[in-house]
């Protein structure tokens, strides 16, 4: 059952991409793709990226290092598409709030950057899994990214409750999906691409990612297509004798 | 072996900070009580003494160099807790704002507006202000860093009471104690 190609192994790498697949089209058939345009490409595009992936890995015509050109082709369209959901939900965020949206987008950028510079030391100490570039390469590829996303999306999370900004449950749900699998698959690439790990102890940690995969699709379904629950705030009689009371401290207010 | 360990670390330690997030926006979704009555009132006339230069320079012309170092440390960290305030009434003050914006009527929604985008900006302001009386604390200066803060809380006051005239003339809310 925990084995490279077991049944579980080829539903859980197979599954959530075709659920993505279906929620990408759903979508789209609900006029969501208008306001959420980065998702909907990232639901289409990455779930095909990841079925060729897959295919490319059951084809027995598929050499092993046509897979792994697959695999990097792959993971540098996704890599591309997270970063702009991310940026698609920064701006979701922000908008609102002229006062501190700009403040929030050099922030962001600043950190990002500051980011990258992490991811790339990281990369430059980690001394590598396999000695063949092609493999290492994505491995810590795969690292670098996590680094950057983990944090960025960490960011706009504590920047937005530092704030009180009110999220969307749209966005709210994508960058919840988005933050709960970037955090685990930095975990578990730093552990393949710095630990050497053993065959078994790399089949489960595939199979942990895959799993938190499937999760993370099953909350976009949730915050995509379950509506959120209106709560009614109580309204408070209003009282005839406080007018005079206001205006006197507006008047105090407004003296010099 | 080392770095794949700080980077799990680190990784466990965004995802609980996520989903500690993700509870507390849940549980603020399904509070339906409003916040105005946790505003903490704050003497401006008081903060304003603090943090006006004039009076700095004179404590600093008339005290020996070692007592006005210590005399200003006070003052700062009386500044630094009246900011902490400011900014804890301006997250208050952000979610009471954006309860409004559900309103039905656009003048308690234009209000509410502006309240937010005030209190935001306090709570911007007020952070930056922390930062500067925090490193003033370490080196004592004249010059204070209150300034923008009491500029953002002045008006912050008349963008809620503003916003509280139109919602519920019952319950001011008052976020000045001079006032």
């Amino acid at each position: 059952m925990l084995q490279a190609h077991s049944f579980l192994w080829n539903y859980l790498w197979v599954a959530p991409n075709l659920f993505l697949l279906a929620l990408g089209f759903l979508i789209w058939s609900r006029g969501l793709s208008r306001h959420f345009p980065a998702f909907l490409g990232f639901a289409i595009l990455g779930a095909l990226g990841e079925l060729a992936v897959f295919a490319a890995d059951v084809a027995p015509f598929v050499s092993a290092p046509n897979f792994w050109r697959v695999a990097w082709a792959d993971l540098l369209v996704e890599t591309l598409l997270k970063f702009l959901v991310i940026g698609e939900v920064m701006s979701k965020l922000l908008v609102p709030y002229p006062s501190i949206s700009r403040m929030g987008r050099t922030l962001i950028s600043g950190f990002g950057a500051v980011l990258v510079l992490l991811a790339a030391s990281l990369a430059g100490f980690a001394h590598g899994d396999n000695p063949i570039r092609l493999i290492s390469g994505v491995h810590l590829l795969d690292q670098t990214v996590f680094v950057i996303q983990s944090g960025l999306i960490l960011f706009l999370f504590l920047l937005a409750a530092y704030f009180h900004l009110q999220w969307d449950r749209v966005s709210f749900g994508i960058l919840l999906g988005l933050g709960i699998s970037a955090c685990e698959h930095l975990a578990i690439w730093a552990i393949i691409a710095n630990a050497s790990p053993s065959e078994h102890t790399r089949t489960l940690l595939d199979l942990l990612g895959m799993a938190t995969f499937h999760i993370c699709v099953l909350i976009w379904f949730y915050y995509l297509l379950v509506p959120e629950k209106v709560v009614r705030k109580s309204v408070v009689p209003l009282p005839e004798n406080n007018l005079a009371m206001w205006n006197r401290e507006l008047e105090r207010l407004l003296q010099p | 072996m080392t770095l794949a360990l700080f980077l799990v670390i680190a990784a466990a330690i965004a995802l609980v900070l996520i989903l500690g997030v993700t509870v507390s926006r849940a549980l603020q979704l399904s509070a339906r009580t409003p916040l105005a009555r946790n505003i903490e009132p704050i003497d401006i006339e008081a903060f304003r003494n603090l943090v006006n230069p004039a009076e700095n320079e004179y404590l600093q012309r008339r005290l020996p160099a070692g007592e006005f170092r210590r005399v200003q440390r006070e003052r700062l960290r009386a500044a630094a807790a009246y900011i902490r305030v400011a900014a804890r009434n301006a997250a208050v003050l952000v979610t009471v704002g954006q309860a409004a914006l559900q309103a039905a009527d656009t003048p308690t929604v234009e209000a509410a507006h502006q309240l937010v985008d005030d209190a935001l900006l306090l709570r911007h302001n007020a952070t930056l202000a922390l930062l500067r009386v925090y490193f003033a604390m370490a080196w004592p200066n004249p010059a204070l860093a209150g300034a923008p803060v009491l500029h953002g809380y002045e008006r912050l006051s008349g963008s809620a009471m503003r916003l509280g005239r139109l919602r519920n003339p019952a319950v001011p809310v008052r976020i000045s104690a001079n006032l």
